[in-house]
Order: structure tokens, then sequence, then C-alpha cells
């Protein structure tokens, strides 16, 4: 959609973040045509934990908030936390569930803990991929509580419909059974608040085939040329 | 999460105004400078005081709708 050749985007990104890519999923080539593909980024702090993520193809302006809002929570946090990793990761994750809050009306509790990882990386029993790698986990959002008891009703069904607007809307149930709508950057602030500062190789299992719809083949794989059409100054290459 | 962790990334956030001039990056017609691979990535946002971004890309790269 435009957001990585936007000058805006790119002059943060490159100020504040070193970036690079990977491939991951599949898609299918039916007679001429390819079928799928899709894209994700992964904010992470220089470790490869996970702080935030877009899911799918986004606009410039989206990309410059999302981008923004990661390292305005992070310095706020690091604030907060006062050189405490155990804090930092809690407030990120309530960070995460407040930022859901103010953009669906949707309550989800932060998860103060981290869940045991069902498949180690010895464990005999677990199923591996061609390359001998355990599969990618599908990790478990925490429930939506329900809508905000802060907001008036007018407000909730207002910030409803504008979730209802943005890429990847569906609707699912609260816990109380309630039908409320829900996008893909609401799905990645609920699967974060129990999971922000989780390994990247955690999560993206969970982004591309649970948020997205992708199916994942393999590992991601690092590849040497992402825009086979243009050169590497960017001039597009003549065939 | 250990302190050498938070170490970091403070550092990252505390000055981000450091360039990539290390390793050598590549627009491929974007304007994101990105490095080869994401270990790079990371071991030159650890010396340049930096977070990352990972850009993970199925199928189409050259669909502009994704990039």
């Amino acid at each position: 959609m435009g957001a990585l050749t936007s000058p805006e985007v790119g002059t943060f990104v490159n100020e504040h973040f070193v970036s690079s890519f990977q491939k991951v999923a599949t898609f299918k080539i039916v007679g001429k045509q390819k079928q799928g593909g899709n894209v994700a980024a992964y904010f992470c702090a220089p470790d490869g934990r996970v702080l935030h993520v877009i899911a799918g193809p986004v606009d410039a302006a989206t990309f410059l908030a999302e981008s923004k809002w990661v390292v305005d929570t992070t310095k706020a946090c690091i604030e907060k936390s006062h050189g405490d990793g155990g804090k930092f990761k809690s407030l990120f994750r309530i960070a995460h569930a407040d930022k859901l809050r103010r953009d669906t009306g949707l309550s989800v509790e932060a998860v103060g803990f981290d869940l045991p990882d069902p498949q180690a990386d010895g464990d005999a029993l677990t199923f591996r991929d061609p390359s001998g790698r355990p599969l990618a986990p599908k990790l478990p959002p925490p429930p939506i509580d329900g809508p905000d008891v802060a907001l008036g009703e007018k407000k909730f069904e207002e910030l409803q419909k504008n979730a209802a607007n943005a890429p990847g809307a569906r609707a699912c149930y609260d816990r109380r059974g309630g039908r409320v709508v829900v996008n893909n950057q609401a799905i990645v602030h609920q699967l974060l608040a129990a999971h922000a500062m989780c390994p990247i190789e955690r999560v993206y299992g969970t982004v591309f085939e649970n948020i997205l719809g992708e199916k994942i083949s393999t590992k991601p794989v690092d590849i040497v040329n992402p825009f086979p059409w243009v050169d590497k100054q960017g001039n597009r290459i003549k065939r | 999460m250990n302190r050498l962790m938070m170490a970091s990334l403070i550092a990252a956030i505390a000055a981000p105004t450091v360039r990539a001039e290390d390793g050598a990056t590549c627009g491929f017609g974007t304007t994101i400078a990105f490095v080869d691979s994401p270990k790079e990535a990371a071991t030159l946002a650890r010396k340049q005081e930096k977070l990352v971004l990972v850009l993970h890309v199925s199928g189409h790269f050259e669909d502009p709708r994704f990039t």
C-alpha cells in the first residue's frame, strides 16, 4: 500500500530501527496467476523479542503511527520500569491492552506471566518441519472481556464502527458471548497483551496463520533479493 | 529479562539519531534501508543503539500493495 515508499516512514524508521526482511509462508501459482501473499512488520528489541507487530499491508500514515507508538511506548515503559526487565515486559503488555481499549473499546486483561513452551526444541515428540525445526507455535490470545465500562454506549459503538472499517475486520465473541468487531491490529494488541516480549520465532506463526490466515510452510527464509524487478539502487531492471 | 537487555533497550531509545553506516544497506526501491538478515540487523541494532524492524513477506514482494 505504499507505506515503505513514503519518505516520512523511511526517515522515521531509518532513524530508530535497523531493518531487515525474511520470506515466510507460501503462495500458489495457478496458471500464470499468483495467489496468496501477505506481509507482517515486527518491531523488536535488539535481542529479537517482539514489542509490536503490524499485521498485513497498511498505508503510510498507519505504518508511521504504529512505529511512533512503539518508540514512545518503549520510552515510557523504560522510564517507569527503572531498569527492571520483568516490570518492563509487564508494562508493555498493559500498554497493548490499553491501546486495544482506546482503538476498539474492548477490554482485555494483560497477562503477567509467560506461558510454558509446549514444544521445547529438545522434545522428541515435537512435530518438526523437513528442516528439523519445530513448527512455529500458535499462541493463545487472552479472552476479550467485553466493552470497556468507562466508555458510554455511543462511544463504544463509534469505536466499533471504526474497527469494522480497518483491514481484517471480523466479528468475534467476548467472554460473555456478546458479538464484537476486531481487526488485524486489534488482534495483534490482544495477542501481545499476553505475549509481548516473546521471541519473534514464537510469535510469527500466530501472526501469519491466526491473524492473516496464511499457511506457513517452513521457517522464515532469508532472501537475497526481495524486489527482483529493481536493482539495489532502486532502478527498474529492463527485461 | 536481564539488566543487559534493559540497558540495550534504553540505549536504543536514548540515542536514535545514529545512522546505519556500518552495514551495507539496500532500499530496493523503498525508503527503508534493509540489511541482509535479521541476525545482522540485531547485531547492528546493538552496535548503533536502535530497535529492530523485521519484515516478513510471503510470496508477492513485487506486489506494491505489500510494500
